[in-house]
């Protein structure tokens, strides 16, 4: 009977504190963010703040968590893609990854990342107050494999007193917006207007219309404004002709002398330095410009110096904009229950006020309808008119594994035309050759 | 008589009761060869592991489509709308793939009784058997959200659980293996020939492939060519201007000029080579920028600042040669210098005696003297100007426009560098074996060349 007893005894008290090294979990989250400066802390630090309020919560339903959130922020986006997808190869990848949503198709397909769905609740608070067009914009196939982690778009800025000085009054300065976006100021009239600045001497040479230095998907948006597309149901869309234009377009600024044909290259910072300071007369950047203009460059009146707009439509296209959403995504591990943490640390981190903060401090547009709710969000002229006059008019570039390919002969055949190693026209033919012959029937050239 | 064996003589006695069987055992290290093998293994080991490996895989690598997409360690089967349409417009099996692909969610008999076996609370059971029995879902959302409805609320951790049981659809499931697809895909048209069986598993697959593919897109793409000739123009403007050309007239200079200056003029050349690349093109680049040096001197003679380095394709070669030819010569300038030292003084005085005059001297002492290290200088630099990337990726990463894109950094761009996240394993592999044959085949042509059996004759004496 004793024996009995104490055998029951022993057995009790192992379960216990089997149960009790059980629910005492300690776990480590890593979570890298690629191409983000000083302003775009709180895209790891959300994951933190998001730690804290999980810990919480399970010491209220009776478990003890410990999370641990390491992070890193990359400055750029070739090192840090190279950087993730290399550690996943090895085995290494960090739990969370913040990434542009055109990561997802392939990485999705390589199994780099695990869908948020299968770990969420998506009728659930936060997330069923996230804009449905960038809950799509993370998703690949039909599965949420994200969620969003802010918004943008990207305008066309145009300093004001170089402005008046080649005649615009500040009447006509303040209906340009409108102008652009009813299609009556075009990418035509932007060579117009910049070649007067230089040619008066309010410029110098090239930098009449100044635009961005260095790949992006700035690009595709002076592609969509000479009408193209980049997919239709599908499937990857090369519209030759609207391609060329593009290229023409930058081809004939070089020409009039208003962009330098050695403008790609130039270091960053200089061009940051250049375009706050007032030598650049008309360029284009996107909404988080706003913070580095502010906070980095020391433009102090932001709204008194510069007018933005879309970017404006070419030929036989349309006003528009781009927004690149980056998005929280959970990589594959070993360990399900990791996923999971990971998954729900992303929710969090969604959560309007938090989700704010990154908003705000960076310029960028936010994720869920509520943020307008939000004193910070909505007290902030910038989020407020760049989320107006900006984001009904916003495309996307489409999840699409071979986008990669196409976005790399894009450019390729962008550079060659640019700086005169290639005409337009050939730079066109080169890029379709390129395409037709790694992608194949995964491509429609029209 | 072979000298090693009479020294490894001594080691044959004895030293104790043990030492007897090892003598049998390690009898084969007492003949050179067995030794020399033995003293070779750690190179052999490296020279496998760092040399022959990377070769053998890039090959391998070669003949597959790997990339970020399709990883590099196998694959899964998904059906994703992306395979389904390649099933559609490819093998004309549009009806299977509609069938594969709508997602349906059917709360049948067969599911409830799996849940019940998965130990799912059975008031949820009875519950969707009253509620929802025969219900068809065409979304996943729809029908979490009503199994959340349910009196007795399931977490979202059992809801997921749950609702996949009641999947009866393919769409863009994820299977580990391919009899697990044709399975599921059997259990939804058994009908399926072996044909549809095998189409349907080649669409879905989601790793690498081996294929030809890659070589292919290079005979035929227009950049080869491009570049071809770019990595061409490079190498041979490089080696025969500077590492060869520039690096002998150093070391003849310095020949000539006295010893203590002499050797402060070729540290002076040493420092490209052992200043820190970054800092190297750094201080080249804040000579070129528009903000730079030359833009600052020229800019009082009325000429407009720019970007030296990037303004024309002619600028970015002239600075790419030159960046790599100031490292490059310094090595030439020294096997040459010290080849120079070795020629016997008497050589010289001699000449100087019979009124030969300097150019004369170079022309038939010193350059007769130098064939050997010319030969091994080009060889060298021609091997590793092929495969040289890092001064120009940091320089001018192959801009404006590609104009100075040479193959080693087409690789590197290829294989590690897209800005969508998906890198070209393969095709980079293929590129780089390409590499790897030409530097074989002019390794071999330069030998052919320089007569290498005649220069290096068989020793008259034996050691």
């Amino acid at each position: 009977m004793t024996t009995r007893l104490l055998r029951t005894t022993a057995a009790a008290v192992l379960l216990a504190a089997g149960a009790g090294a059980a629910s005492a979990e300690s776990v480590t989250i890593s979570v890298w963010a690629g191409g983000s400066g000083p302003n775009d802390n709180y895209r790891v630090d959300a994951i933190e703040m998001a730690a804290d309020i999980l810990e919480r919560e399970a010491a209220i339903r009776g478990e003890e968590l410990d999370i641990t959130v390491e992070k890193k922020l990359d400055n750029t986006w070739d090192d840090f893609k190279q950087a993730v997808t290399l550690a996943a190869e090895a085995g290494n990848a960090p739990n969370i990854l913040v990434t542009g949503h055109e990561d997802i198709a392939p990485w999705a397909q390589s199994g780099l990342i695990v869908p948020v769905e299968d770990y969420l609740n998506l009728d659930a608070w936060p997330i069923n107050d996230i804009y449905e067009n960038l809950m799509e914009i993370s998703s690949f196939g039909g599965i949420q494999y994200g969620l969003p982690q802010d918004a943008e778009s990207r305008p066309f800025f145009f300093w004001k007193e170089h402005m008046r000085a080649i005649g615009y009054t500040d009447e006509e300065l303040d209906a340009l917006p409108e102008s652009v976006e009813s299609g009556e100021y075009t990418l035509a009239n932007v060579l117009e207007d910049a070649k007067k600045m230089v040619d008066q001497g309010v410029v110098e040479a090239g930098y009449g219309f100044y635009p961005r230095q260095s790949n992006g998907p700035d690009f595709w948006q002076f592609y969509t404004s000479f009408g193209g597309i980049m997919e239709e149901d599908g499937k990857l869309v090369l519209d030759k002709a609207a391609m060329q234009d593009f290229y023409q377009f930058f081809v004939d600024a070089v020409e009039a002398g208003v962009t330098r044909k050695n403008h790609i290259g130039t270091p960053g910072d200089q061009w940051y330095a250049e375009v706050a300071s007032g030598k650049a007369g008309i360029w284009h950047g996107g909404t988080w410009h706003y913070a580095r203009y502010v906070n980095q460059e020391g433009l102090e009146d932001f709204f008194g110096t510069l007018v933005f707009s879309l970017i404006p439509a070419g030929e036989g296209g349309r006003p528009n904009t781009l927004t690149h959403p980056l998005v929280y995504v959970v990589t594959d591990q070993a360990d399900d229950d990791l996923e999971l943490i990971a998954a729900e640390l992303v929710k969090i981190a969604s959560e309007p006020r938090i989700n704010t903060l990154h908003a705000i401090k960076s310029a960028h547009l936010g994720i869920a309808h509520q943020q307008s709710n939000i004193d910070l969000y909505a007290n902030d002229r910038w989020a407020r008119e760049a989320t107006e006059r900006l984001l009904p008019h916003a495309n996307a570039m489409p999840n699409n594994a071979d986008f990669g390919t196409y976005w790399n002969a894009m450019w390729s055949g962008l550079e060659a035309a640019w700086t005169g190693q290639k005409t337009p026209e050939q730079a066109v033919n080169d890029v379709e050759a390129e395409l037709k012959n790694s992608l194949g029937e995964a491509i429609i050239i029209r | 008589m072979n000298a090693s064996r009479n020294i490894a003589e001594p080691a044959r006695a004895p030293v104790g009761a043990w030492a007897a069987p090892a003598r049998v055992r390690l009898g084969w290290l007492n003949s050179s060869k067995g030794l020399g093998i033995l003293l070779l293994m750690p190179a052999l080991v490296l020279v496998v592991l760092f040399f022959l490996m990377p070769v053998v895989l890039t090959g391998v690598f070669a003949f597959t489509n790997m990339s970020t997409a399709t990883g590099i360690t196998g694959g899964a089967y998904q059906i994703s709308p992306g395979a389904l349409r390649v099933l559609t417009d490819r093998h004309g099996m549009g009806d299977l793939a509609e069938r594969l692909g709508q997602p349906t969610y059917v709360v049948d008999d067969r599911g409830l009784a799996a849940l019940e076996e998965m130990g799912i609370d059975p008031g949820i059971i009875a519950g969707l058997r009253r509620q929802y029995s025969g219900e068809t879902y065409s979304s996943r959302r729809e029908f979490e959200r009503d199994i959340r409805n349910l009196p007795v609320r399931p977490d979202t951790r059992t809801v997921k659980r749950i609702s996949e049981v009641f999947s009866r659809s393919l769409g863009n499931a994820r299977f580990r293996s391919s009899t697990a697809l044709i399975a599921a895909a059997d259990a939804i048209d058994p009908d399926l020939t072996e044909e549809e069986k095998e189409a349907l598993t080649a669409t879905t697959y989601t790793g690498w492939t081996w294929t030809n593919d890659n070589f292919r897109r290079l005979a035929t793409s227009r950049d080869t060519t491009r570049v071809f000739f770019n990595t061409l123009f490079f190498v041979a403007m490089t080696l025969t201007l500077f590492n060869v050309g520039y690096a002998m007239l150093l070391a003849i200079t310095t020949h000539y000029i006295p010893e203590r200056p002499a050797g402060i003029f070729r540290i002076i050349w040493f420092l490209p080579r052992i200043s820190p690349v970054v800092i190297y093109v750094l201080l080249w680049k804040w000579l070129a920028w528009d903000t730079g040096f030359i833009s600052a001197v020229l800019s009082n003679f009325g000429v407009r600042p720019r970007n030296w380095m990037l303004d024309t394709a002619a600028n970015a070669w002239f600075f790419v040669i030159l960046i790599n030819g100031f490292v490059g010569a310094s090595m030439g300038m020294v096997i040459f210098a010290s080849a120079i030292k070795a020629i016997p003084e008497s050589l010289f005085h001699a000449a100087s005696v019979d009124g030969a005059y300097r150019w004369q001297q170079i022309r038939h002492i010193i350059l007769p003297q130098l064939k050997w290290p010319i030969l091994f200088v080009t060889c060298y630099q021609t091997l590793s100007l092929l495969t040289s990337i890092d001064q120009t990726l940091l320089a001018t990463d192959g801009g404006p426009g590609g104009a100075t894109e040479i193959w080693s950094l087409w690789v590197y761009h290829t294989a590690l560098n897209n800005y969508a996240g998906n890198l070209q394993y393969g095709l980079g592999a293929a590129m780089a074996l390409v590499l790897v044959v030409i530097g074989i085949v002019l390794s071999l042509i330069y030998l052919r060349l320089f007569n290498y059996n005649a220069l290096v004759a068989k020793p008259r004496i034996e050691l």
